[in-house]
């Protein structure tokens, strides 16, 4: 089993503290596991992007870095910088897609139409018909897909199952000590959510 | 013992495991984290009483490689850590010093951003060290990051050279699990400085040839050192003419593509050790070898080496690469890339035809070449991402001081009747630079570290008729930014100098600088203030401005664009992110929404990211009104003097 996770979004989002969750519950778990942070820009509200790649093969040769055409799943924070990020993901990958825009600026000076969620979602139907679509969510956001990622984990493959929701509470509660009621209210948000959706389909 | 992390914490862990007594750097993205782990580990061991090496931020690339270089030659081993530009910086003394080699090991760890992320020239070090004449590592992932930084100061030890490791983003930011001891014994080595001015001066020509003949005689032996420790691995498939030769970094992609692939018959030469080119294995390619695909990102750096060393040979076969036109040599590759590469070697000759970059490279180059290969039309898909595409421009963070610097500089513009688009404005090296953005547009170039002072001045003297400004941050300043200004001072130019003091090197990471406040100064080292510096200089007609203030702070800059001669101006207050560390805000503002006309004053001029807009009614005809984010603003007031409506108030925090 070998599975890239592409996330993105921007700064302040919290992406980067999703990604060590998930990069450490899976080394924790003992697959041997790659994470990558493009941050930089982060604190100037620039665009942000994780990469993760894990498998349960100690020999697998991978690097790093997740080619375009190549993300399993791909987690979107923000609606502009999720569509700069399509051509990450695998044909018929799992998307899972926030609702939230932030609107630079300039467009908004310039009045400039941002695209819509209905956009986004349209757009990576294209690519796949897994997309779970998250238009009501509670902050913070980053919690609250954690939790549907831990919800529709097995679904994408049995082999992720690993990201119980038991497991994730544990970790959010070592690891985020600050503000940790709400962080896991959103969590369960999340996994509830995701839990509801899995029935629907 | 195992943890989890980045490539350039790895090389710190490597320099640490191979005992090293200094290490010195000058921050820049991607290299950065290597020497911040090391000062974390040495004021964490010099806390428990430890022994530790002597590590600094050094005030610019050329002092930290030189630093190193002092304590090599006194027989340490030493560290200098620092993006390729600032390679550029230190070029004048590592090439001198190249030519005189090294006692203990000395290694000069450079990262190079493929693909540009971190927004500076696709720079190749490899043909850098070449011209230096310095042996070069690239690590294929954290892992080997630790194993080649500790190999490294050995390789520089045998050969009496300094050993050049070269990273790039995809290793130095990559996290992995890395096996190493993560702890540090001294080598216990005495101090100990030769006086041999034959080989530590370059005075005269006898001194001078002399030294050059011992450089190459050194890079044979670091050619045959590096081969002997097994840096470079040849795999030959059971009964195969066909090569894969592949570079650092780009190694465990293209083994993740061979895996894939089924790529049994293709042999393969992967090389860590890129300079000087290991002509053992590659002899033992060329014997065996009808084609070669040579994969390696930049410049055709491997492949003109082997091209060279198979004309050497007499050997004919085919090599595919960048120099064909096969490759490109802009950008990223990524497996789609190599992939391809390995289709071509395994069919033949026919069909070789150019193999696009990296889409995320996107600039023209990468288009161009793409466009002309039938098989990589974007999808549908693809093509209505990019009629979506949106952009996240960078800019100043909520209450940052520049802000108000580059908003008093527009408007001290335009009380004197000129304004940011027939003004000069130099821009300089970090967070200062985003003044070229929007809202501001004030800042007309960028070129190198502290250039802003000296590119003002041959405006000046070429005749610019307006008054020209430089504008430089207070790392940058110290950096490179003094031999500029005791130059106009000398030559009485007419010119205003901004120094955009907020007491941190910001951009990279919040990195303490000569200015940074005493209380955050390592122990030992104190603050060096720009004030005392710039009046040094004789400076005569100098100012300290709050930006926050913007009365004050217009008002000094118009005065100052009425003057002769050379002026400088400090505009100062903390990095706003540094401060927000420490204390607590005691206010913030609001925008009374009653109040508010939605004009977007406050918006056009600030471009604070802590503005939004709201459709919470208020008397606005639009039905919208400008908001304030509570959790963003810090209170730096700015928004509010560009309020004409009074909408915009104080909000006092807690007690």
């Amino acid at each position: 089993m070998m599975q890239s996770i592409f996330m993105t979004g921007l700064g302040g989002q919290g992406i980067i503290t999703l990604a060590n969750l998930i990069s450490s519950q899976a080394s924790d778990r003992g697959l041997k596991v790659t994470l990558f942070n493009a941050k930089g820009m982060a604190q100037r509200g620039g665009r942000v992007t994780s990469e993760i790649r894990l498998s349960d093969n100690p020999r697998q040769e991978f690097g790093a870095r997740i080619s375009s055409g190549f993300a399993d799943i791909l987690i979107g924070m923000e609606i502009g910088e999720t569509i700069n990020s399509l051509s990450f993901l695998k044909s018929g990958g799992m998307a899972i897609l926030l609702d939230y825009a932030f609107v630079p600026t300039t467009m908004l000076l310039k009045k400039e139409p941002y695209p819509t969620f209905d956009q986004l979602t349209e757009l990576y139907a294209r690519k796949t018909d897994r997309i779970v679509a998250v238009s009501e969510a509670q902050q913070p956001y980053n919690m609250f897909l954690l939790g549907i990622f831990s919800a529709v984990a097995p679904d994408i493959s049995p082999e992720l199952s690993f990201f119980s929701k038991e497991s994730l509470e544990q970790a959010i509660s070592k690891k985020l000590k600050r503000g940790l009621e709400g962080n896991l209210r959103a969590f369960n948000g999340g996994y509830a959510h995701g839990q509801s959706l899995l029935q629907h389909v | 013992m195992k943890r989890s992390i980045i490539g350039n914490q790895a090389v710190a862990y490597g320099a640490l495991a191979a005992g090293i007594g200094v290490a010195a750097g000058y921050p820049g993205t991607p290299s950065s984290e290597a020497l911040t782990e090391l000062l974390h580990f040495s004021a964490t061991a010099s806390q428990r009483g430890e022994p530790a090496p002597y590590v600094e931020w050094s005030v610019n690339e050329k002092v930290a490689f030189e630093l190193a270089t002092g304590a090599a030659w006194a027989g340490k081993r030493a560290l200098a850590t620092m993006k390729m530009s600032g390679a550029n910086v230190a070029a004048d003394s590592i090439l001198s010093v190249a030519y005189s080699g090294t006692k203990g090991g000395l290694v000069l760890y450079i990262a190079d951003d493929p693909g540009a992320e971190a927004g500076m020239p696709e720079q190749d070090t490899r043909l850098f060290a070449q011209w230096a004449g310095l042996p070069v590592l690239e690590p294929a992932d954290p892992t080997r990051a630790y194993e080649l930084a500790r190999y490294a100061f050995q390789l520089s030890e045998t050969c009496e050279l300094p050993v050049i490791l070269r990273s790039v983003t995809s290793v130095a930011h990559a996290k992995q699990e890395v096996e190493g001891e993560y702890s540090y014994e001294p080598l216990g080595r005495q101090a100990d400085f030769e006086k041999n001015i034959f080989r530590y001066t370059k005075a005269g020509a006898v001194i001078c040839m002399d030294q050059h003949r011992d450089l190459l005689e050194r890079l044979k032996t670091a050619e045959s050192s590096a081969s002997k420790a097994g840096i470079n691995t040849l795999q030959q498939a059971e009964s195969g003419d066909l090569f894969v030769v592949a570079a650092g970094a780009l190694i465990p992609y293209v083994r993740e593509a061979m895996s894939g692939g089924n790529h049994n018959e293709l042999s393969t030469l992967f090389l860590e050790s890129v300079f000087p080119l290991d002509t053992q294995l590659a002899g033992e390619m060329f014997e065996k070898a009808a084609r070669i695909l040579v994969l390696e990102e930049l410049e055709p750096f491997v492949e003109m080496q082997l091209r060279s060393e198979a004309s050497r040979l007499g050997w004919r076969g085919t090599i595919l690469g960048k120099l064909d036109g096969l490759f490109p040599r802009v950008g990223k590759y990524n497996l789609e890339t190599i992939g391809r590469g390995l289709t071509l070697l395994a069919q033949g000759s026919q069909g070789d035809s150019p193999v696009p970059a990296s889409a995320s490279g996107g600039g023209r180059a990468a288009k161009e070449t793409i466009g002309r290969q039938s098989t990589e039309q974007p999808g549908p898909a693809a093509k209505a991402a990019t009629a979506l595409n949106v952009k996240h421009p960078i800019t100043f963070c909520a209450g940052c001081p520049h802000r108000g610097s580059f908003m008093a500089i527009n408007r001290a513009l335009k009380k004197i009747g000129l304004n940011r688009d027939n003004t000069v404005v130099t821009g300089d090296i970090g967070c200062t630079i985003l003044g070229m953005n929007p809202p501001f547009h004030t800042c007309w170039t960028e070129v190198s570290m502290g250039s802003s002072i000296g590119l003002a001045q041959g405006f000046y003297h070429a005749g610019i008729e307006n008054p020209v400004i430089a504008t430089i941050g207070d790392s940058t300043f110290f950096h490179a930014g003094i031999p500029p200004l005791v130059n106009a001072v000398q030559h009485g130019t007419n010119l205003l100098v901004i120094i955009l003091d907020n007491g941190w090197t910001s951009m990279t990471g919040f990195q303490v600088n000569p200015g940074t406040a005493g209380q955050f100064q390592a122990e030992g080292s104190r603050r060096v203030e720009i004030e005392g510096i710039v009046r040094g200089m004789g400076v005569e007609n100098l100012q300290v401005i709050g930006p926050f203030d913007q009365e004050q702070s217009v008002e000094t800059i118009t005065k100052a664009l009425q003057q002769e001669g050379v002026k400088v101006i400090i505009s100062q207050t903390e990095c706003a992110l540094t401060a927000a560390r420490r204390e607590e805000r005691a206010l913030i503002y609001r925008i009374d929404s009653e109040k508010c006309t939605f004009c977007r004053s406050c918006l056009r001029e600030t471009g604070c990211p802590a503005l939004y807009v709201t459709a919470n009614g208020g008397k606005s005809k639009h039905g919208q009104v400008m908001a304030i984010d509570p959790e963003l603003c810090t209170g730096c007031g700015l928004c509010s003097t560009c309020c004409k409506f009074d909408a915009i108030s104080q909000k006092k925090l807690g007690g």
